[in-house]
Protein backbone atom coordinates (compact mmCIF):
# COMPACT_ATOMS: atom_id res chain seq x y z
CA UNK A 1 0.00 0.00 0.00
CA UNK A 2 2.77 2.37 0.93
CA UNK A 3 4.27 2.05 -2.57
CA UNK A 4 1.00 2.25 -4.45
CA UNK A 5 -0.42 5.44 -2.93
CA UNK A 6 2.26 7.88 -4.27
CA UNK A 7 1.65 6.43 -7.73
CA UNK A 8 -2.05 7.10 -7.36
CA UNK A 9 -1.27 10.63 -6.24
CA UNK A 10 0.88 11.15 -9.26
CA UNK A 11 -1.91 9.87 -11.43
CA UNK A 12 -4.17 12.41 -9.73
CA UNK A 13 -1.71 15.13 -10.70
CA UNK A 14 -1.84 14.01 -14.30
CA UNK A 15 -5.54 14.22 -14.21
CA UNK A 16 -5.46 17.75 -12.90
CA UNK A 17 -3.06 18.74 -15.69
CA UNK A 18 -5.39 17.25 -18.23
CA UNK A 19 -8.28 19.45 -17.05
CA UNK A 20 -9.62 22.08 -19.48
CA UNK A 21 -7.78 25.37 -19.52
CA UNK A 22 -10.33 27.93 -18.29
CA UNK A 23 -10.72 26.15 -14.98
CA UNK A 24 -7.03 26.37 -14.21
CA UNK A 25 -7.08 30.06 -14.98
CA UNK A 26 -9.87 30.47 -12.50
CA UNK A 27 -7.99 28.54 -9.88
CA UNK A 28 -5.06 30.90 -10.39
CA UNK A 29 -7.34 33.80 -9.75
CA UNK A 30 -8.75 32.15 -6.64
CA UNK A 31 -5.24 31.54 -5.36
CA UNK A 32 -4.77 35.23 -4.82
CA UNK A 33 -7.97 35.79 -2.87
CA UNK A 34 -9.44 33.77 -0.06
CA UNK A 35 -12.62 32.05 -1.02
CA UNK A 36 -14.59 33.70 1.68
CA UNK A 37 -13.88 37.25 0.56
CA UNK A 38 -14.98 36.75 -3.00
CA UNK A 39 -17.79 39.17 -3.63
CA UNK A 40 -20.97 37.72 -4.84
CA UNK A 41 -24.06 39.79 -5.37
CA UNK A 42 -27.14 38.95 -3.37
CA UNK A 43 -29.35 36.76 -5.50
CA UNK A 44 -32.38 38.55 -6.82
CA UNK A 45 -35.54 37.23 -5.23
CA UNK A 46 -37.31 35.19 -7.79
CA UNK A 47 -41.05 35.67 -7.90
CA UNK A 48 -43.05 32.52 -7.57
CA UNK A 49 -44.33 31.18 -10.81
CA UNK A 50 -47.91 32.24 -11.17
CA UNK A 51 -49.39 28.86 -11.85
CA UNK A 52 -47.50 26.61 -9.54
CA UNK A 53 -49.00 23.14 -9.45
CA UNK A 54 -50.70 22.16 -6.24
CA UNK A 55 -48.31 19.29 -5.44
CA UNK A 56 -45.24 21.56 -5.31
CA UNK A 57 -46.67 23.93 -2.79
CA UNK A 58 -45.73 21.78 0.17
CA UNK A 59 -42.05 22.10 -0.76
CA UNK A 60 -42.15 25.81 -0.17
CA UNK A 61 -41.46 27.22 3.30
CA UNK A 62 -44.61 28.01 5.16
CA UNK A 63 -44.30 31.75 4.89
CA UNK A 64 -44.12 31.61 1.10
CA UNK A 65 -47.14 29.46 0.43
CA UNK A 66 -49.81 31.48 -1.29
CA UNK A 67 -52.62 29.17 -0.30
CA UNK A 68 -51.99 29.45 3.46
CA UNK A 69 -54.18 32.19 4.78
CA UNK A 70 -52.72 34.45 7.46
CA UNK A 71 -54.13 33.98 10.92
CA UNK A 72 -55.71 37.17 12.16
CA UNK A 73 -53.93 38.23 15.35
CA UNK A 74 -56.26 38.39 18.29
CA UNK A 75 -56.27 41.82 19.90
CA UNK A 76 -58.00 41.87 23.24
CA UNK A 77 -60.29 44.81 23.85
CA UNK A 78 -58.82 47.53 26.09
CA UNK A 79 -59.61 47.09 29.78
CA UNK A 80 -62.59 49.05 30.98
CA UNK A 81 -61.75 52.44 32.46
CA UNK A 82 -61.32 52.24 36.25
CA UNK A 83 -64.50 53.09 38.04
CA UNK A 84 -62.53 54.67 40.89
CA UNK A 85 -59.48 56.84 40.27
CA UNK A 86 -57.92 56.20 43.69
CA UNK A 87 -59.16 52.92 45.16
CA UNK A 88 -56.77 52.97 48.13
CA UNK A 89 -57.84 56.46 49.03
CA UNK A 90 -61.48 55.41 48.78
CA UNK A 91 -60.90 52.47 51.13
CA UNK A 92 -59.08 54.70 53.58
CA UNK A 93 -61.87 57.20 53.55
CA UNK A 94 -64.43 54.50 54.13
CA UNK A 95 -62.40 53.24 57.08
CA UNK A 96 -62.01 56.73 58.47
CA UNK A 97 -65.73 57.30 58.20
CA UNK A 98 -66.26 54.15 60.23
CA UNK A 99 -63.55 54.63 62.85
CA UNK A 100 -63.70 58.40 63.23
CA UNK A 101 -67.16 59.53 62.13
CA UNK A 102 -66.95 62.97 63.74
CA UNK A 103 -63.43 63.69 62.50
CA UNK A 104 -62.51 64.66 66.04
CA UNK A 105 -59.55 62.32 66.35
CA UNK A 106 -58.16 63.41 63.01
CA UNK A 107 -58.41 67.06 64.04
CA UNK A 108 -56.63 66.29 67.29
CA UNK A 109 -53.54 65.07 65.46
CA UNK A 110 -53.58 66.91 62.15
CA UNK A 111 -50.93 69.45 63.11
CA UNK A 112 -50.61 70.69 59.55
CA UNK A 113 -54.17 72.03 59.42
CA UNK A 114 -55.44 72.39 62.93
CA UNK A 115 -53.54 74.92 65.08
CA UNK A 116 -55.06 73.49 68.26
CA UNK A 117 -53.93 69.95 67.59
CA UNK A 118 -51.42 67.89 69.48
CA UNK A 119 -47.84 69.02 68.81
CA UNK A 120 -44.60 67.18 69.32
CA UNK A 121 -43.31 67.81 72.81
CA UNK A 122 -46.77 67.71 74.35
CA UNK A 123 -47.40 65.28 77.16
CA UNK A 124 -50.20 62.90 76.29
CA UNK A 125 -52.12 60.24 78.11
CA UNK A 126 -53.71 57.40 76.19
CA UNK A 127 -56.27 55.07 77.69
CA UNK A 128 -56.88 51.77 76.01
CA UNK A 129 -59.96 49.61 75.91
CA UNK A 130 -58.33 47.03 78.14
CA UNK A 131 -57.90 49.63 80.86
CA UNK A 132 -54.17 50.29 81.24
CA UNK A 133 -53.25 53.82 80.32
CA UNK A 134 -49.94 54.97 78.92
CA UNK A 135 -48.59 58.47 79.12
CA UNK A 136 -45.50 60.14 77.78
CA UNK A 137 -43.94 62.90 75.76
CA UNK A 138 -45.00 62.91 72.14
CA UNK A 139 -41.83 62.50 70.10
CA UNK A 140 -43.38 62.33 66.66
CA UNK A 141 -46.69 62.37 64.86
CA UNK A 142 -46.86 60.32 61.71
CA UNK A 143 -49.68 61.56 59.50
CA UNK A 144 -50.60 58.76 57.10
CA UNK A 145 -54.35 58.79 56.73
CA UNK A 146 -55.82 55.78 58.48
CA UNK A 147 -52.34 54.68 59.60
CA UNK A 148 -51.71 57.90 61.50
CA UNK A 149 -49.78 57.19 64.67
CA UNK A 150 -47.87 59.00 67.38
CA UNK A 151 -44.86 58.02 69.43
CA UNK A 152 -44.86 58.45 73.20
CA UNK A 153 -41.84 58.20 75.45
CA UNK A 154 -41.76 57.87 79.18
CA UNK A 155 -39.59 56.47 81.90
CA UNK A 156 -41.13 53.76 84.04
CA UNK A 157 -39.07 52.52 86.98
CA UNK A 158 -36.16 54.45 85.48
CA UNK A 159 -36.28 52.52 82.24
CA UNK A 160 -37.13 54.37 79.07
CA UNK A 161 -40.23 53.00 77.36
CA UNK A 162 -41.52 54.05 73.99
CA UNK A 163 -44.87 53.26 72.52
CA UNK A 164 -46.15 54.07 69.06
CA UNK A 165 -49.93 54.13 69.01
CA UNK A 166 -52.23 54.14 66.02
CA UNK A 167 -54.59 57.08 66.36
CA UNK A 168 -57.60 55.32 64.85
CA UNK A 169 -57.05 51.99 66.56
CA UNK A 170 -60.34 50.78 68.03
CA UNK A 171 -58.34 49.82 71.11
CA UNK A 172 -57.63 53.48 71.87
CA UNK A 173 -60.41 54.81 74.01
CA UNK A 174 -59.22 58.36 74.57
CA UNK A 175 -56.21 60.61 74.09
CA UNK A 176 -55.81 63.50 76.51
CA UNK A 177 -53.35 66.36 76.41
CA UNK A 178 -51.87 66.56 79.88
CA UNK A 179 -49.57 69.47 79.21
CA UNK A 180 -48.76 71.39 76.08
CA UNK A 181 -45.19 72.22 75.27
CA UNK A 182 -44.32 75.76 76.40
CA UNK A 183 -42.30 76.58 73.35
CA UNK A 184 -42.92 75.38 69.85
CA UNK A 185 -40.37 72.69 69.04
CA UNK A 186 -38.27 73.42 66.00
CA UNK A 187 -38.12 69.79 64.96
CA UNK A 188 -40.89 67.56 63.66
CA UNK A 189 -39.41 64.47 65.35
CA UNK A 190 -37.81 64.82 68.74
CA UNK A 191 -35.64 61.73 68.59
CA UNK A 192 -32.87 63.65 70.30
CA UNK A 193 -34.91 63.25 73.47
CA UNK A 194 -33.74 59.65 73.65
CA UNK A 195 -30.27 60.85 74.51
CA UNK A 196 -29.58 61.14 78.22
CA UNK A 197 -28.67 64.81 77.83
CA UNK A 198 -32.11 65.75 76.53
CA UNK A 199 -34.21 63.05 78.15
CA UNK A 200 -37.21 64.42 79.94
CA UNK A 201 -37.31 61.58 82.45
CA UNK A 202 -40.54 60.38 83.93
CA UNK A 203 -43.72 62.34 83.30
CA UNK A 204 -45.69 60.29 85.80
CA UNK A 205 -45.77 63.16 88.34
CA UNK A 206 -47.18 65.60 85.82
CA UNK A 207 -49.81 63.10 84.77
CA UNK A 208 -50.75 62.36 88.38
CA UNK A 209 -51.15 66.12 89.02
CA UNK A 210 -53.29 66.47 85.95
CA UNK A 211 -55.49 63.58 86.96
CA UNK A 212 -55.93 65.03 90.45
CA UNK A 213 -56.96 68.39 89.03
CA UNK A 214 -59.29 66.76 86.59
CA UNK A 215 -60.89 64.75 89.32
CA UNK A 216 -61.35 67.79 91.55
CA UNK A 217 -62.98 69.76 88.70
CA UNK A 218 -65.25 66.85 87.90
CA UNK A 219 -66.08 66.49 91.61
CA UNK A 220 -66.98 70.21 91.87
CA UNK A 221 -69.21 69.98 88.87
CA UNK A 222 -70.94 66.93 90.24
CA UNK A 223 -71.24 68.63 93.64
CA UNK A 224 -72.71 71.78 92.05
CA UNK A 225 -75.24 69.75 90.18
CA UNK A 226 -76.20 67.98 93.38
CA UNK A 227 -76.69 71.32 95.25
CA UNK A 228 -78.88 72.71 92.53
CA UNK A 229 -81.10 69.74 92.86
CA UNK B 1 -32.64 40.95 69.22
CA UNK B 2 -30.88 38.99 71.92
CA UNK B 3 -28.32 36.55 70.65
CA UNK B 4 -24.92 35.11 71.47
CA UNK B 5 -22.80 37.55 73.52
CA UNK B 6 -25.65 39.99 74.21
CA UNK B 7 -25.31 41.48 77.69
CA UNK B 8 -28.56 41.82 79.59
CA UNK B 9 -29.55 43.36 82.87
CA UNK B 10 -30.93 40.93 85.37
CA UNK B 11 -33.80 42.57 87.19
CA UNK B 12 -34.61 40.04 89.89
CA UNK B 13 -33.06 39.53 93.30
CA UNK B 14 -31.33 36.28 92.40
CA UNK B 15 -27.97 37.98 92.86
CA UNK B 16 -27.01 38.45 89.21
CA UNK B 17 -26.69 41.98 87.89
CA UNK B 18 -25.40 41.56 84.36
CA UNK B 19 -25.64 38.34 82.37
CA UNK B 20 -24.46 37.35 78.93
CA UNK B 21 -26.59 35.38 76.52
CA UNK B 22 -24.93 32.19 75.30
CA UNK B 23 -27.86 30.48 73.62
CA UNK B 24 -31.40 31.11 72.49
CA UNK B 25 -33.68 28.17 73.13
CA UNK B 26 -36.36 26.76 70.82
CA UNK B 27 -35.64 29.33 68.16
CA UNK B 28 -33.22 29.87 65.31
CA UNK B 29 -33.59 33.64 65.52
CA UNK B 30 -32.59 36.32 67.98
CA UNK B 31 -34.65 36.20 71.16
CA UNK B 32 -37.21 38.79 72.12
CA UNK B 33 -39.58 39.28 75.05
CA UNK B 34 -40.90 36.00 76.40
CA UNK B 35 -38.15 33.84 74.94
CA UNK B 36 -36.07 31.53 77.04
CA UNK B 37 -32.32 31.87 76.77
CA UNK B 38 -29.22 30.42 78.43
CA UNK B 39 -27.02 32.97 80.16
CA UNK B 40 -23.74 33.24 82.01
CA UNK B 41 -23.70 35.44 85.08
CA UNK B 42 -21.06 38.09 84.45
CA UNK B 43 -21.54 40.44 87.34
CA UNK B 44 -22.96 39.80 90.76
CA UNK B 45 -25.17 42.30 92.45
CA UNK B 46 -23.24 43.87 95.28
CA UNK B 47 -24.78 43.71 98.71
CA UNK B 48 -27.32 46.44 98.45
CA UNK B 49 -30.29 47.25 100.61
CA UNK B 50 -32.08 44.24 99.16
CA UNK B 51 -29.61 41.66 100.30
CA UNK B 52 -28.98 42.92 103.84
CA UNK B 53 -32.19 41.49 105.22
CA UNK B 54 -31.98 38.16 103.42
CA UNK B 55 -28.43 37.27 102.52
CA UNK B 56 -29.37 33.76 101.46
CA UNK B 57 -31.38 34.95 98.52
CA UNK B 58 -28.69 37.37 97.38
CA UNK B 59 -26.21 34.57 96.89
CA UNK B 60 -28.38 32.28 94.84
CA UNK B 61 -26.17 32.61 91.80
CA UNK B 62 -22.49 33.40 91.44
CA UNK B 63 -20.33 34.85 88.75
CA UNK B 64 -19.74 32.29 86.03
CA UNK B 65 -22.93 30.34 86.68
CA UNK B 66 -24.82 29.09 83.65
CA UNK B 67 -28.56 29.57 84.03
CA UNK B 68 -31.73 29.78 82.07
CA UNK B 69 -33.44 33.14 81.80
CA UNK B 70 -36.52 34.74 80.29
CA UNK B 71 -36.24 37.98 78.38
CA UNK B 72 -38.62 40.57 79.84
CA UNK B 73 -37.51 43.74 78.05
CA UNK B 74 -35.93 44.23 74.67
CA UNK B 75 -34.53 47.20 72.84
CA UNK B 76 -35.88 45.91 69.58
CA UNK B 77 -39.36 47.24 69.03
CA UNK B 78 -42.18 44.72 69.01
CA UNK B 79 -45.53 45.13 67.39
CA UNK B 80 -48.78 44.39 69.13
CA UNK B 81 -51.71 42.87 67.29
CA UNK B 82 -53.42 46.30 67.09
CA UNK B 83 -50.41 47.81 65.32
CA UNK B 84 -48.95 49.69 68.25
CA UNK B 85 -45.24 49.32 68.86
CA UNK B 86 -43.45 49.03 72.19
CA UNK B 87 -39.77 49.26 72.86
CA UNK B 88 -37.56 49.68 75.86
CA UNK B 89 -34.24 51.37 76.39
CA UNK B 90 -32.45 48.24 77.58
CA UNK B 91 -32.44 44.47 77.38
CA UNK B 92 -33.39 42.76 80.60
CA UNK B 93 -34.11 39.25 81.78
CA UNK B 94 -35.15 37.22 84.79
CA UNK B 95 -33.37 34.03 85.80
CA UNK B 96 -35.46 30.89 85.93
CA UNK B 97 -34.68 27.31 86.84
CA UNK B 98 -34.99 24.37 84.52
CA UNK B 99 -38.69 23.94 85.21
CA UNK B 100 -39.44 27.58 84.43
CA UNK B 101 -39.98 29.04 87.90
CA UNK B 102 -38.19 32.31 88.64
CA UNK B 103 -35.12 31.97 90.87
CA UNK B 104 -35.55 35.38 92.46
CA UNK B 105 -38.50 36.31 94.60
CA UNK B 106 -38.77 39.96 93.70
CA UNK B 107 -38.35 42.00 90.59
CA UNK B 108 -37.60 45.62 90.10
CA UNK B 109 -38.44 47.19 86.82
CA UNK B 110 -41.10 47.36 84.20
CA UNK B 111 -41.67 44.35 81.93
CA UNK B 112 -43.57 43.83 78.71
CA UNK B 113 -47.11 42.48 78.75
CA UNK B 114 -46.19 40.02 76.00
CA UNK B 115 -45.09 37.65 78.79
CA UNK B 116 -48.70 36.80 79.48
CA UNK B 117 -49.25 35.29 76.09
CA UNK B 118 -46.14 33.13 76.50
CA UNK B 119 -46.98 31.30 79.74
CA UNK B 120 -44.86 33.57 81.94
CA UNK B 121 -47.71 34.95 84.03
CA UNK B 122 -45.76 34.13 87.17
CA UNK B 123 -43.04 36.59 86.18
CA UNK B 124 -45.64 39.13 85.19
CA UNK B 125 -47.27 38.94 88.58
CA UNK B 126 -43.91 39.44 90.32
CA UNK B 127 -43.16 42.58 88.32
CA UNK B 128 -44.04 45.93 89.84
CA UNK B 129 -45.32 47.27 86.53
CA UNK B 130 -45.97 46.11 83.02
CA UNK B 131 -46.45 47.91 79.72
Amino acid sequence: MATSSPILQQLGCFRSLLRPQPLTQHSNHLGRRALSTVYSAKPEPQPLPANLPEQFLRQLPLRMRPDLERKARKIPPPPPAPQCKDPIGAVQEAQLAQLDPTGERMALFDYRRNPRSVKVGDILRVTFKNGDPFSGVCLSIRLRGIDTSFLLRNQLTRVGVEMAVKVFSPNVESVEIVQRTEKRKRRARLYYMRKPKHDMGSVENLVANYLRQKRSIAGKKAGGAAKRR
Amino acid sequence: MIQLKTMLNCIDNSGAAVVECVNVLKKKRPATVGDRIVVVVQKQRNFGPDSTNNVGIANKVRRGDIRHAVVVRARKEMQRPDGSIVKFDDNACVLVNKSGDPIGTRMNGVVATELRGRQWSKILSLAPMHV
